[in-house]
């Protein structure tokens, strides 16, 4: 038995992320720049559109069409769309179905469980979606107010002039492996704004690199989970969501699983586990196969057909891990890029859509007022969202999380004693360590061979996720140093969409297979923005 | 009664191969009404056309024009319209010249037009064809009221063999602007047939082990002289063994051969995506659970190192007879 | 030079395809709708053309419901000066289609009409050559290759064994195919200066005509196949059905 210490391995973050660059010739200029289009892009989009129509909004993506990047469970609490859409009834939102009925498990290899819904996890009156048909759907509202959006041009870096963040460059499309150019490159375009809002959800490198930069910090550190999800069509329709806990994860790790009913004949099913994890061999694609298999699912998903296949990690820190900034001289962060995620409840969404309409609301006041985007006047905006229902609702939970970090069975009695006393056992805050500072203990192990009817190898999955990512682009992952084949294991098992392989003692790489979950960016080599369109394209997750 | 006129193909003062199919198709539209089938030979004068009666054809039509050297589609439109009048439906093959041609006739005798049909009925009033669509995930059904143009699949109907001979009769081109100058053909210079259009494509993936092991491979194709190409998996094009343009799969080359070979392969469905719709499929490969046996036609269980050169001599054999 | 492309929206390649209940058409719900990739081709040629004779204009053409709209203003974000959306039902029967287009182009001093050279859902392959037979023009289908010298035209396309070469003089249609070009993609400052183009829209109304859709199906799944024997052994069984049953050697 060895260990592995991830941190040990990694690269640090590419300096190419901030350029204190002169913006070239040809750069569009615009009043406010929004880096991600999903649901706190967007809504921050359209509540600025609504607001001040004059402002020139564009909305920069990285997947080849809206939603296409974009992974949720989901449940949805709908008061964020409400309260963006006062208007509208909740029939003309894309919803899947109302949540009438909900049931939690702890499982056991073979049996499972039924156990009380603890009050976090209770769903009544919310909403079943996909989040790309919302995100789809979210981007007509808001082209139709007149934002541009981008899809398909990825930020590269944060254009920097002193302190300030004036805008972003986007990145090279049509390089060959060696970054030379073929007959459809397409150079990187330089856009300037007034005010560049950070969306790019979990794990964003422009966020992570300004904050470096800033030195912008935490309590404590923020931390991940790895969620690995898969839409069904099945023959009878569920008439209930599902969560559970337990099998097929080891005791000392975090997590549980989710199935949804997204309408009469589909189910989303998917397994979200803490990347603190002990077993270097844990493999999160491979358990959700596993538990397919469990009676509990495994006569749901008979006769049905795996229609897709994603991944995306979950930031976890929770209340503690929100940055103690969270604008700057011309920046400014929402959504999952800043933490705001309910981790008890595995809520975001309507988190992120809130916080881009608090920052929409205070970019109009800055701008109207003060004629740009200077650091004091986006405060704000901080001061807005600590003020509001979603840090309110994470301080209630701020510990919950961070009980787990020690086993599974001291978590759960703990996190009881917090629900009780609405956050203030224990008192104080526990602190965590990043991810990486866990170590890892590897093991023999064995290998799981898919039946290709209910179970199905990572290759098989990521041609799932609709990824048809051009083989020939260059890498876009940065692999740190002394990698041993313990280490190149552990990233085998970590990635859930084969990107890596241990052959021999070496690591090799396939680039290609990314779906830009970005588990390794926290745990392993870095992930940095690639050619636009590349990655997934998720219809349904 | 549906009588029906093929429109044949000529080059370098030849019957193009296909004749005798499109008749077959043409056959089976008149029989079914009893209606009868002519041949349409546009040409410069001397094509032999003897085998066209025992293909079916009732009546051999032959126009001929000093334009007619080359592919001329503006005299061959005039003619087919200057007695279209007698016919229920005109069928070509939906080979590139057929389906160049098939759409001008229709918008130029007023007739709807259906391409690549894989299968032809007349019932009453309407021919019904069948055409795949969507690349092949789906079938058509069409049905086409009034006189009609079909472009037929090449390979749709075997070619007859019974009939009589036919009568040969010599009509007239009319008048016609020749708008397009068809000049010639040239040999395609490409010296390496792609995987895209070779009929039979032989694969290989890691369970080659080494890339220079793809020689096997290439002995396999040789041996089907100048018909086949070699393609690869995608994880032996990354791993850098094959060249990117030999790749077949979702992120390669879509490939329709009539052949096809996958030796080592596993069966990725990104790779299957990629050739699915071969017409048939042989897999060579140790591992009996290999995804590839559930959509291979025929497969074998061993060791491609025997196996192969096994099969590389049994083609040789063959093609030399 | 004005050169007209004629657009068409068609699922993307990737898409699963579903039968809606009818059994007539795809089930539409959660297809992803692209511009019709060979059309591309097509939209490319024009811009490029454009571009090199440094003056001109390039024009999109759609037959369709409201749904094209969203795939024409990608072709103007590619670079086409001018969208045209011709408002109504497309016909089950080309030569309808055809007919509406090439109404709209006849009279509109185009040198070239343009489209791709079949359309990735339904695989017509017929619009193009039925508009220039409509509007007397010459035509040449499924280019690989396009040169304009002196009002007359060059084009390759391939057939069996070879790449035919022709010639006609302009105004011409040809329909495109791939190895054209490459087309490009959008870029940032197309995609704005898209919103600013101008877009009109015609409300057209398209006969039936003479065709009828009957049935859509899924092609049979494919027979499973058998395992013929191990080793080197099984080689002339092998052989026997590949030349005997399957006639493919
Ligand atoms: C497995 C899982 C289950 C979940 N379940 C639920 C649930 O049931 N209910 C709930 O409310 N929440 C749930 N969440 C959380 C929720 O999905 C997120 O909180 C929410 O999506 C965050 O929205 P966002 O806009 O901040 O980020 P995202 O939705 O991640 O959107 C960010 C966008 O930015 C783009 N982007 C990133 N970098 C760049 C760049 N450099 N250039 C251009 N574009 C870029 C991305 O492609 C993406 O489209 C879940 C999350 C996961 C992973």
């Amino acid at each position: 038995m060895g260990v592995v210490l991830p941190v040990r391995h990694q690269a640090p973050l590419p300096t190419t992320l901030i350029r204190a660059e002169t913006p070239r010739a040809e750069a569009i200029e615009l009043d406010v720049l929004i880096v991600g289009g999903g649901p706190a892009g967007l809504a921050c989009a359209i509540q600025l559109a609504r607001s001040a129509p004059d402002l020139g909004v564009g909305v920069l993506e990285k997947a080849g069409s809206l939603g296409e990047h974009s992974l949720s469970g989901a449940v949805i609490n709908p008061i964020a769309l409400r309260a963006l859409f006062p208007d509208k009834p909740d029939s003309e939102f894309p919803f899947r179905q109302r949540v009438e009925g909900e049931a939690v498990y702890f499982m056991t290899a073979a049996g499972s469980l039924r156990i009380p819904t603890p009050p976090t996890m209770k769903n009544h009156g919310n909403y079943t979606v996909s989040l790309c048909e919302l995100v789809r759907w979210l981007g007509e509202q808001a082209e139709a107010l007149g934002v541009n959006i981008f899809p398909g041009f990825p930020a590269e870096s944060l254009l920097v002039d002193g302190q300030r963040v004036i805008g972003v460059r986007t990145v090279a499309g049509g390089l060959d492996r060696d970054r030379n150019p073929t007959d459809v490159f397409q150079e990187p375009t330089d856009l300037t704004a007034k005010v560049v809002v950070l969306a790019e959800g979990t794990r964003g490198p422009l966020a992570q690199a300004w904050r470096d930069w800033q030195q912008v910090g935490s309590d404590n550190p923020q931390i991940f989970a790895l969620g690995v999800k898969e839409v069904w069509e099945i023959p009878q329709p569920l008439d209930r969501v599902i969560h559970t806990l337990g099998w097929p994860l080891p005791r000392d790790a975090f997590g549980g699983s989710w199935c949804y009913p997204m309408g009469p004949n589909q189910v989303s099913i998917g397994l979200v586990v803490g990347l603190d994890y002990h077993d270097a061999g844990l493999d999160v694609h491979e358990s959700l196969q596993r538990m397919k298999l469990h009676p509990l699912f495994r006569g749901l998903l008979q006769g049905g057909t795996l229609l897709e296949w994603g991944a995306k990690t979950i930031p976890e820190g929770g209340y503690y891990a929100i940055p103690h900034r969270l604008s700057g001289d011309g920046v400014m962060m929402i959504g999952d890029t800043a933490g705001l995620v309910d981790v008890p409840s595995l809520k975001g969404i309507h988190y992120a859509m809130e916080s881009g309409m608090l920052a929409a609301t205070a970019i109009v006041a800055a701008l109207q007022q003060h004629g740009g985007g200077g650091g004091a006047h986006l405060a704000a905006y901080d001061q807005a969202v600590r003020q509001s229902r979603i840090v309110g609702d994470m301080h209630v939970t701020r510990n919950m999380r961070l009980a787990f970090k020690d086993g599974f069975v001291g978590g759960v009695v703990k996190a009881g004693l917090m629900t009780i006393s609405r956050g203030a056992f224990p008192g104080g805050r526990i602190a965590m360590a990043a991810d990486a500072e866990a170590p890892r203990e590897t093991h023999a192990d064995t290998p799981f061979v898919p039946d290709n009817v209910l179970t199905f190898s990572k290759v098989d999955a990521v041609f799932k996720s609709g990824n048809a990512t051009r083989d020939t682009i260059p890498s876009h992952l940065v692999v740190g140093r002394d990698i041993t084949g313990d280490v190149a294991d552990f990233y085998a098992h970590l990635c859930p969409a084969g990107v890596y392989e241990r052959q021999g003692d070496t690591l090799r790489v396939n680039p290609p297979n990314c779906v830009d979950c970005k588990a390794t960016d926290v745990l392993g080599p870095r992930w940095t923005p690639r050619e636009g369109g590349s990655g997934p394209r998720y219809r349904l997750m | 009664m549906a009588n029906v006129l093929a429109v044949l193909e000529v080059r370098n003062g030849a019957l193009r191969k296909g004749s005798a199919e499109l008749l077959a198709a043409a056959r089976r539209l008149a029989d079914a009404s009893g209606g009868t089938v002519d041949a349409l030979v546009c040409s410069t004068g001397a094509v032999n056309t003897d085998t066209l009666g025992a293909a079916g054809a009732d009546r051999v039509l032959s126009a001929s024009h000093a334009d007619f050297a080359n592919y001329c589609p503006d005299g061959t439109v005039a003619t087919v319209a200057s007695v279209s009048a007698q016919y229920r439906a005109i069928v070509v093959s939906a080979s590139a010249t057929g389906k160049d041609l098939a759409p001008r006739i229709a918008a130029r005798i007023n007739a709807p037009c259906a391409m690549d049909v894989t299968s032809v009925d007349l019932s009453g009033d309407t021919i019904r064809v069948v055409r795949p669509v969507y690349a092949g995930k789906a079938l058509q059904t069409v049905d086409l009221r009034g006189s009609t143009v079909i472009a037929v699949r090449p390979g749709a109907y075997a070619g007859l063999g019974a009939g009589k001979a036919g009568a040969n009769v010599s009509i007239t081109v009319p008048p016609f602007t020749k708008r397009l100058d068809v000049t010639g053909i040239r040999t395609a210079n490409t010296g390496l047939l792609d995987v895209a259009e070779a009929r039979v494509v032989i694969s290989g993936g890691r369970g080659l082990g080494d890339p220079k092991h793809f020689v096997l491979l290439e002995e396999l194709a040789a041996a089907f002289g100048g018909e086949a190409a070699v393609g690869a998996s995608r994880a032996v094009v990354d791993a850098g063994w094959a060249e990117h343009g030999a790749q077949v799969g979702q992120t390669g080359k879509t490939v329709a051969p009539e052949l096809y070979i996958a030796v080592g392969i596993s069966g990725a469905i990104q790779h299957l995506a990629g050739m699915r719709t071969a017409k048939v499929i042989v897999a060579i490969n140790r591992d009996k659970d290999a995804p590839i046996f559930k959509v291979a036609d025929y497969g074998i269980v061993g060791d491609l190192f025997e196996v192969v050169p096994a099969l590389t001599a049994a083609v040789k054999q063959v093609k030399a007879h | 030079m004005k050169i007209a492309v004629c657009l068409r929206r068609t699922p993307d390649t990737t898409a699963k395809i579903v039968i809606a209940a009818g059994g007539t058409s795809i089930d539409e719900t959660g297809v992803k709708f692209v511009p019709n990739p060979y059309d591309e081709y097509a939209i490319e040629a024009a811009i490029a053309l454009k571009e090199k004779a440094g003056a001109g204009e390039t024009v999109v053409v759609a037959l369709g419901a409201d749904s094209v709209q969203e795939t024409l203003r990608t072709a103007l974000a590619m670079g086409i000066d001018r969208a045209v959306h011709l408002q109504g039902n497309a016909s089950a029967d080309g030569l309808e289609n055809a007919r509406a287009l090439a109404d709209h182009v006849r009279g509109g001093g185009y040198d070239l009409v343009l489209f791709g050279k079949l359309a990735v859902d339904d695989y017509g392959q017929q619009t193009g050559a039925m508009v220039a037979e409509l509007l007397e023009l010459p035509c040449a289908t499924a280019i690989t290759m396009l040169e304009i010298a002196d009002g007359r035209a060059t084009v390759e396309r391939e057939v069996e064994g070879g790449v035919e070469q022709a010639t006609c003089a302009l105004p011409a249609v040809f329909t495109c195919d791939k190895g054209l070009n490459n087309p490009r993609l959008p870029s940032l400052k197309g995609i704005m200066a898209a919103r600013k183009k101008p877009f009109d829209i015609a409300p057209v109304t398209v006969a039936a005509g003479a065709v009828t859709v009957a049935s859509l199906v899924l092609p049979p799944e494919r027979a499973a196949g058998r395992i013929v024997g191990e080793g080197a052994a099984a080689v002339p069984a092998l052989m026997q059905l590949l030349v005997s049953d399957a006639k493919v050697i």
